[in-house]
């Protein structure tokens, strides 16, 4: 098991790596720019030059990035070009307000999707496996942002039930806290789960059809007693694995989410650093969502492979 | 039940039902300026934030300009953009997928590492910070959806190469001596192209996702030229007023996400053999 | 015919099957897998059924079992001891499967779930049928391992199957299809994926739970040496039809179909013919 673990994180570590690279890379393609955002259009040719000299953006792109990425691992993200703030100390604290979105995200995904997807495969082309098959395509085609704009128009506007963005830290309000998160949440929720019921009934048909499937059943279990005792974790095992690859997929939408909700999250630091070409913003904002992502994967690859006796055995061996 | 010879309405009913959704959408891009009934940019500041009514089907927004005309002439934009953006991830995942099935070894480890590693990142991301880098237009929205695009696509072009690379005719092309470059356009890619038309419907409907979440967040189409993501933007500005300013663009993305998504879905049901009864 | 010694028995059969038919309707009519199969298992009695792939064997277990496919139609009766299994509710089906009826399948490696431990497996129908804990039913197949011969079965009750080798896989699932002492076990060519030595073995265990619990048992395989080691009495079977019946020796010393004289003249090195020349 350890062993797995450490494999797991040398290849956690490596694609962080390899990340950072191609984001530094992809965003100082066209340098110079990040100057004139800075200090304005009207700035003159010396004042550019001397900003670029200060923040060294006119040596070359390795020694830049081995420079970034060494203050990086101390900790040292920078400080912002727009108004000198330290990014670091800045994105430690928005991290927890994404951290809850996509914690809150990922579990109405999975509520959503699991029994629904389970139910569908159980009922294999009957009447609930077509309704859910076509509920699935229906909230795939949603987009999200505008699912969370019809959020606020009937929580917000209409119902007066839900405040229309914000946040609140839970310890400081947690009923606040929650009624701040929900209409996010399930934005981001709702349409991933799309995916989700599609990925969960496919895993489920699939052991539905195994010989063993078969032989629980030629032993007299009931249907339920087959979904539940026999297939479910055989089913979780390959839905956990494409479940988190998809939903990381699909969770680049903070950015928009988290702009609509006025969340102060990692997202729309991003989004800061992108409208105001601020490179230390955008690099640590993006790296910090891959990170997110990344993190997800590999926890959900760890839970996976404990569900598999298989795999537990294997790798201990 | 359906006869042997006639047409078997049951299998292809979610490709004609998908296939109406986006012929609508692909009418309304291309003939805009014969089926919007007003221009999209004429100003009319009496008419502001009118609700639907007779003249204007589906109202007019705070500038006093109609917004069916400007939903329709967001069509050609998105059509543009995910057209553009498909092709990119297309031509660009299958080159790459073929070649790393093709030659194998290092060459397929090399590639297909790196596009893992380009799926590791959440599209909109990857998509938002290649704008970031790129500058912000539609031609640069459309570059770097299609950039997005190209893992997927190669992934899929690498899996059914290889599919075909077991078959016999391969082995015999190449003993008759036909070059790779032969082997791969003449043999391979026609015999691929099934899978690939597929996924290219489901990347469609996404690329309208992502060039509307662009254009929401101010990186795509920039106003006036109307987007729907753009005209959701601002219309969330005058909710409370004026909702329909919010609900028209959602639903046109709706619809046209809808059928692409249900023609990709109708024809992988109709070319996969396993569905066959 | 042969005088059925075996018919003057005092009593009734296990399990009489009449004019067993199961269709599987196509676009233009139906493929008829099994076609007016009769057949008896007398208690105590080992019945081989014998015919090559696709002759309906495993179609004729599973109807015994009501586990066909949902597209198959089935018509005949079937009898167990008293019940009629054709007319019994789906229920009622349920409670006879794994109590009154067990099936050992082909490929032990695959019908046994990965991610269970043996013992709640070879348990487990006590507690689906004997409303015992888990945790007695693993006791009890620490028994029931012990009685098939898996050494240490104290220890092994704790094991999932990928530690249990192919022989131990098969007798774990004779484990469990003993659990509750069944009035039939159907085993559907139990030692084809086992190699020689261990496929005696299996054969001699299940010989000796017959001798032991006086248990029917109906042994499906295409492997003539298999019945002749094993069987009472044999049915061979050819695209859905019995085209003989008889005692072991009856068949092997004076075949009278043409199918089965060639399946005899395809196995040449089988034992009794040997003895019998
Ligand atoms: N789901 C199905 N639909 C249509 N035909 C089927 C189905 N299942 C089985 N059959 C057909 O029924 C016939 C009998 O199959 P069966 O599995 O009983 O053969 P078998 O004697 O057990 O062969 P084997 O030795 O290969 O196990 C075969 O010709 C098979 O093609
Ligand atoms: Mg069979």
């Amino acid at each position: 098991m350890i062993r797995l673990v450490l494999t797991r994180l040398a290849g956690f570590v490596l694609t962080l790596f390899a990340a950072s690279v191609v984001l530094f890379v992809t965003i100082n393609v066209l340098p110079g720019s990040a100057a004139k955002s800075a200090l304005g259009i009207h700035a003159t040719a010396q004042a550019i030059q001397r900003f670029e000299a200060q923040h060294g953006l006119d040596r070359p792109l390795l020694v830049q990035y081995a420079e970034w990425l060494g203050r990086i691992l101390q900790g040292d993200f920078g400080t912002s070009f727009q108004n000198g703030v330290a990014v670091g100390p800045e994105l430690l604290k928005r991290l927890p307000v994404t951290l809850e979105l996509a914690t809150f995200a990922f579990i109405i995904a999975n509520l959503i999707a699991i029994p629904l997807g389970a139910w569908a495969a159980r009922r294999h082309q009957k009447g609930a496996d077509r309704s859910i098959t076509f509920l699935a395509t229906i909230l795939g085609a949603i987009p999200n942002f505008w699912l969370a704009t019809l959020l606020v128009l009937v929580f917000t506007l209409t119902l007066r039930w839900l405040p229309p963005g914000g946040f609140t830290p839970f310890t400081a309000n947690p009923m606040m806290n929650l009624k701040q998160m929900i209409m996010p949440a399930l934005s981001l929720g709702v349409v991933s789960s799309a995916l989700l019921i599609r990925i969960m009934r496919a895993s489920m048909l699939e052991v539905l059809s195994t010989d063993y499937v078969r032989t629980a059943e030629a032993k007299g279990a009931s249907s339920r007693t087959i979904v539940f005792r026999h297939s479910m974790r055989n089913a979780f095992i390959p839905y956990l694995n494409v479940a988190a690859v998809e939903f990381g997929f699909l969770f680049g939408s903070v950015v928009v989410i988290e702009d609509i909700f006025l969340l102060p999250g990692v997202g729309s630091f991003v989004l800061v650093g992108i409208i105001n070409r601020d490179y230390p913003v955008l690099l640590a904002g993006a790296l910090a969502i891959t990170l997110f992502v990344l993190t997800l994967n590999l926890v959900v690859d760890l839970i996976a492979s404990l569900l598999d006796p298989r795999q537990v055995k294997a790798r201990n061996a | 039940m359906a006869t042997a010879a006639g047409f078997d309405f049951r299998r292809w009913r979610l490709v004609l039902l998908g296939g109406l959704l986006v012929g609508i959408v692909l009418f309304a891009a291309i003939f805009a300026p014969w089926v919007a009934p007003y221009s999209p940019f004429d100003l009319d500041v009496a008419k502001m934030l009118q609700g639907p009514s007779a003249a204007h089907w589906l109202g007019t927004d705070e500038l006093g300009r109609d917004v069916l005309s400007r939903a329709i002439y967001a069509a050609r934009i998105s059509m543009q953009v995910a057209l553009l953006a498909v092709t990119v991830g297309l031509v660009g995942g299958t080159l790459i997928g073929m070649t790393a099935a093709y030659f194998g070894g290092l060459v397929e480890q090399a590639l297909m590492r790196a596009m893992d590693l380009l799926f590791s990142f959440p599209a909109i991301l990857l998509a938002v910070v290649l704008m970031a880098s790129l500058g912000t237009s539609v031609l640069n929205a459309m570059i770097a959806i299609g950039i997005v695009f190209i893992p997927g696509f190669s992934r899929l072009a690498r899996a059914s190469t290889q599919a075909v690379l077991r078959q016999q005719y391969i082995e015999a092309a190449r003993s008759i001596g036909m070059s790779d470059i032969r082997i791969i356009f003449r043999e391979i890619l026609p015999n691929i192209t099934a899978p690939l038309m597929v996924e290219a419907a489901v990347a469609f409907a996404y690329a309208v996702l992502l060039e509307s979440a662009l254009s929401f967040l101010g990186l795509g189409a920039q106003p006036p030229d109307p987007s729907w993501g753009n005209m959701l933007s601002t219309g969330r500005g005058f909710m409370a007023q004026a909702p329909w300013l919010s609900i028209v663009p959602g639903m046109a993305m709706f619809i046209c996400v809808l059928g692409f998504n249900l023609l990709g879905d109708g024809l992988r049901d109709v070319t996969d053999p396993h569905m066959r009864e | 015919m042969d005088i059925r010694s075996r018919a003057l028995q005092d009593g009734r059969p296990t399990l009489s099957i009449r004019d067993l038919t199961v269709d599987f309707p196509k676009r233009d009519g139906a493929f008829r897998a099994v076609d007016g199969v009769s057949l008896d298992v007398w208690p105590g009695e080992i019945v081989g059924v014998i015919g090559e792939s696709g002759s309906g064997k495993t179609m004729t277990a599973l109807s015994t079992l009501r586990m066909l496919p949902k597209r198959a139609v089935v018509s005949g009766s079937i009898e167990l001891g008293q019940r009629r299994i054709l007319d019994l509710s789906p229920a009622d089906m349920r409670k006879l499967r794994g109590d009154r009826l067990s099936f050992i399948p082909q490929d032990a490696m695959r019908a046994l779930n990965p991610t269970m431990r043996i013992g709640r497996q070879v348990g487990e129908p006590l507690v689906l049928h004997r409303n015992l804990s888990f945790k007695a039913a693993v006791s009890r197949a620490v028994d029931l391992l012990r009685a098939v011969h898996v050494r240490e079965p104290e220890r092994r009750v704790e094991d999932y199957p990928h530690g249990f080798s192919g022989g131990m896989q098969q007798r774990a699932m004779i484990a469990m299809g003993l659990a509750l002492e069944p009035e039939l076990i159907i085993a559907d060519e139990p030692t084809t994926a086992l190699d020689v030595t261990v496929q005696a073995q299996v054969l001699k265990l299940l010989k000796e739970i017959r001798d032991r619990e006086a248990t029917s048992i109906l042994f499906i395989t295409h492997d003539l040496g298999v019945v002749a080691e094993l069987c009472d009495w044999v049915y061979v079977m050819y695209r859905g039809r019995i085209v003989e019946q008889g005692s072991v020796e009856r068949i092997f010393m004076d075949p009278r179909d043409d199918y089965t004289k060639m399946l005899l003249a395809s196995t040449p090195t089988l034992f009794p013919r040997e003895a019998a020349i």
